[in-house]
């Protein structure tokens, strides 16, 4: 088990180390802060003074050196729009991108995993008809759309929710559904497929011919051999609520690290989009050994390798 | 079994933890306005940005020494009671006795000074000090009097140091808690005192008992960020937010039909023109395109443009806009409405058979117009750049040029395009339309990464306009200017844009601001 950990913690370096040379290029090609910051009447020599100041006027090497050896320590470096460290601001919205992600994820599993089973059970039949019929509908419905309709109905015409913001408890309510339900349409196909094939394995004939009770075999024998393809399929959903959340936080005005990505982005300060991305990455990645481990736990012939 | 219902079990804790974790609004009696702002908003250090409509909300908690009047006529005072010309070169202020920073620290004289001492100075990344360049040297007479040595006289002085820069931090916490740390906890000397900041997300603020002035009438006033401009209006509609700008065309009609909700408009400061590239040396042009001759060079094709444009069309196609001929909003004097907003001058200038008379006297046979590579953003400010600029696209087609338009989304058109100097016939640009720099734009000192001009007959008058304190005479230079700038049409006006707003009317009285800022000093509780 101890190699196990010291292999992956390896990995992790590794890919961390890609991670940053990929982001710190990606978004040096992506274009010229300075030129997003400067006034539009700026002249070419205040442009030029910009430039000096925050550090591009530098060989790129020399940045990436700077950038990679501050970044080991914590240090992204400094805002150009909010003048603080980047790392503090990502501190303060990643809570609220976890808690939203945590919520949706927790509405996709409770509405995937029975809808998956009971559309098995009932394979070929008006139910599975429905349930397979709404769950295209979830895969398809773009997060904005149904976003802009929960607000419009809960919100605008039965005022039950806010329409923005993370002031009150129930503000999760609405992103959180609009991430979880396309999380719970993807998973409850995934849940479907995987039954359908352990339900047709011997071993569950076995335990209907000894006369268990279906709710028995089918919880018992079936879910759970079938839960090791969900549960790979809930890690990658994991890191798409990350990336989705980006949508859905400048929809709702949720106060997480998506939204910060966005404005981050269009304006290209470049230090939050570097720590953001990084921690977007460092996440994905946890997320990914998490599943490796509950593998473990679910199924004991995987050994710690 | 076990797993999927830990699994399920697992899930609905997380679900009421995150109910549970987030915190609970504040509810009691007081008056509370909730601007929907649509963000990104900036630093709270105001000495450190340019950016505007960060400014409104810095209005609402800063002093400055005076301030543009609401309706545009003149100036008010804040931290400053009185203040006069001494002579052509030097201006007094008189403080309020008394007066503090909400933390206490007195606003005298020498936190007057050591403000604008700050401001024209670099500080970090945004020189704002060029627009403070017109101060010498800032003078403490007395405790609570101050005077301000210009390098020559300044025509725009009360404009100037009321302008962004203008607002007054407290010297002895800022220099105990640093830029970061004021950023964190500012402290400010205006009406509101800041209860709440959560950075570029939502900043509240409570009206300040001990403000010189009066509390203000409205207790607590929230700029709430919210980008999408549907979810603006949602939230209007729910009641959540009581007011918005730039309210979308398919949306007013639903906002109108609300009940105790009205829309306002007012002008949004901002003007929409072409750029029209005039050399071939400024900006990354040269080693962008370094065999490219525009067609643009040539007067009379600029010329042709110009007439080949149906301003009032094009406004109509912004959805809320009017057609202009100069760069100076119509009410400013110095926009000679009469002459460059009227609506019949204006579509009297939309002439495409001179246009086509112009593309003659360049050497273009009929219809066999240049290639005009035509660059815009697909929203910019004041939005629908994209449209209009499909529009003038096939109004310039109609008179015989070819055009070739290519659309970017905003960071990719600043970055590409219009802040990186790659105008290579044709822009759209939204700017501001304030006059007091303007001059300084198309001098000879001026190298914007756009275009570089140098007539030194235009560049006289600008030098003029600067020091002409006398408004009539200043007016008449004003005159000469805009001739030059017509003339040379470089930068080709489009229109003016107009905000519009909506307003929870049944609770909120609110007068905007003849300058276009989303700032509330003045707002009232509506009468019942």
């Amino acid at each position: 088990m101890r190699g196990f950990f010291i292999s992956r913690l390896a990995q992790l370096v590794v890919t961390m180390f890609i991670v940053s040379l990929a982001v710190f290029l990606i978004v040096r090609l992506s274009g010229d802060p300075i030129l997003v910051l400067a006034p539009d009447f700026f002249s070419q020599e205040q442009i030029e003074e910009m430039r000096r100041f925050w550090g591009f006027d530098r060989p790129l090497a020399e940045q990436y050196v700077t950038f990679i050896t501050r970044a080991i320590t914590g240090d992204f470096g400094t805002s150009y729009l909010a003048k603080r460290p980047a790392m503090e601001l990502i501190i303060e919205r990643l809570g609220y991108t976890w808690m939203l992600a945590a919520a949706a994820a927790a509405i996709g599993v409770t509405i995937a995993i029975p809808l998956g089973v009971l559309s098995a059970l009932k394979r070929n039949s008006l139910i599975d008809l429905v349930i397979t019929l709404l769950s295209s509908l979830g895969t398809a419905m773009p997060s904005f759309w149904l976003g802009l309709m929960l607000i419009i109905i809960f919100s605008v015409h039965l005022r039950m929710l806010p329409a923005f913001g993370a002031l009150e408890p129930k503000a999760i309510i609405m992103p959180a559904a609009t991430l979880g339900v396309g999380m719970a349409a993807r998973l409850s196909r995934m849940t479907r497929s995987a039954m359908l094939e352990v339900l047709s394995q011997d071993y569950v004939r076995t335990a209907h011919s000894k006369g268990l009770k279906q709710n028995i075999v089918v919880l018992r024998h079936a879910l759970r051999n079938a839960l090791i393809p969900i549960v790979t399929v809930f890690g990658l959903q994991l890191g798409w609520l990350l990336g989705g959340s980006v949508v859905v936080e400048s929809v709702f005005s949720w106060p997480g690290l998506g939204r910060l990505m966005i404005d981050s982005i269009n304006v290209r300060d470049n230090t939050v989009v570097q720590a953001g991305l990084f921690w977007f990455a460092l996440t994905f990645i946890l997320i990914n050994y998490a599943i490796d481990v509950l593998y473990i736990l679910l199924d004991p012939r995987i050994k710690f390798e | 079994m076990k797993t999927a219902r830990i699994l399920i079990i697992a899930s609905l804790v997380l679900l009421l933890g995150a109910l549970a974790i987030v915190p609970a609004a504040a509810q009691d009696g007081m008056s509370e306005f909730v601007f929907a702002h649509g963000g990104p908003i900036r630093p709270m250090d105001a000495h450190s940005h340019w950016y505007g409509s960060t400014h409104w909300m810095l209005k609402l908690y800063y002093d400055c020494l005076i301030w543009r009047a609401a309706d545009g006529d003149g100036y008010v005072p804040e931290a400053a009671q009185s203040w006069e010309a001494v002579n052509d070169t030097t201006w007094r202020f008189h403080l309020r006795e008394g007066a503090t920073f909400h933390n206490g620290e007195p606003v005298d004289a020498a936190a007057v000074k050591w403000n604008i001492d700050r401001v024209r100075h670099p500080i970090g990344d945004i020189p704002l000090y060029q627009q403070w360049a017109f101060v010498k040297e800032v003078v403490v007479v007395d405790e609570l009097t101050v005077d301000i040595h210009t390098n020559e006289p300044h025509a725009y002085f009360e404009y100037d140091v009321s302008y962004n820069g203008c607002e007054l931090l407290p010297p002895a916490y800022f220099e105990e808690v640093g830029q970061e740390g004021f950023n964190r906890a500012p402290v400010g000397s205006g009406p509101y005192t800041l209860a709440e900041i959560s950075e570029n997300d939502r900043y509240v603020f409570e009206a300040w008992d001990d403000y010189h002035s009066g509390r203000p009438e409205v207790d607590r006033v929230i700029y709430q960020v919210i980008p999408e401009p549907s979810a603006q209006v949602a939230a209007l509609l729910a009641g959540q937010v009581d007011m918005m700008t730039g309210v979308p065309v398919p949306d007013r009609a639903t906002l109108e039909g609300a009940d105790g909700i009205s829309l306002l408009s007012e002008s949004a400061n901002l003007m929409h023109h072409l750029y029209a590239r005039v050399d071939t040396e400024s900006g990354a042009f040269p080693e962008t395109f370094p065999d490219y001759q525009p067609a643009t060079l040539d007067h009379n094709v600029r010329m042709a443009i110009t007439h080949a444009l149906d301003r009032h069309l094009l406004a109509e196609v912004h959805g809320a806009a009017q057609g202009r001929l100069a760069r100076v909003c119509s009410y400013y004097p110095e926009g000679f409405a009469d002459k460059y907003a009227d609506a019949d001058v204006v579509a009297d200038w939309y002439n495409p058979d001179m246009a086509r008379e112009y593309l003659a006297a360049a050497g273009y046979a009929e219809g066999e117009g240049p290639t005009l590579y035509f660059d815009t953003d697909a929203v910019s400010r004041g939005g629908s750049a994209k449209e209009v600029s499909e529009v003038a696209a096939a109004m310039l087609e109609d008179v015989g040029f070819t055009v070739d338009l290519t659309v970017r989304d905003s960071s990719a058109f600043s970055v590409e395009v219009s802040r990186a100097g790659n105008n290579r016939d044709l822009m759209h640009i939204a700017l501001g339309c304030g006059p007091a720099l303007l001059p300084l734009f198309y001098g000879c000192d001026w190298s914007s990464v756009n275009y570089s001009i140098c007539n030194e007959e235009w560049d006289a008058v600008a030098d003029a306009i600067q020091v002409t304190i006398d408004m009539d005479e200043r007016l008449s230079l004003w005159e000469q200017w805009w001739q030059h700038y017509i003339d040379t049409a470089q930068t080709i006006t489009l229109y003016e844009v107009t905000n519009v707003m909506a307003l929870n009317t049944g609770e909120f009285d609110f007068t905007p601001r003849k300058d276009g800022w989303m700032t509330f000093r003045g707002l009232k509780l509506a009468d019942m």
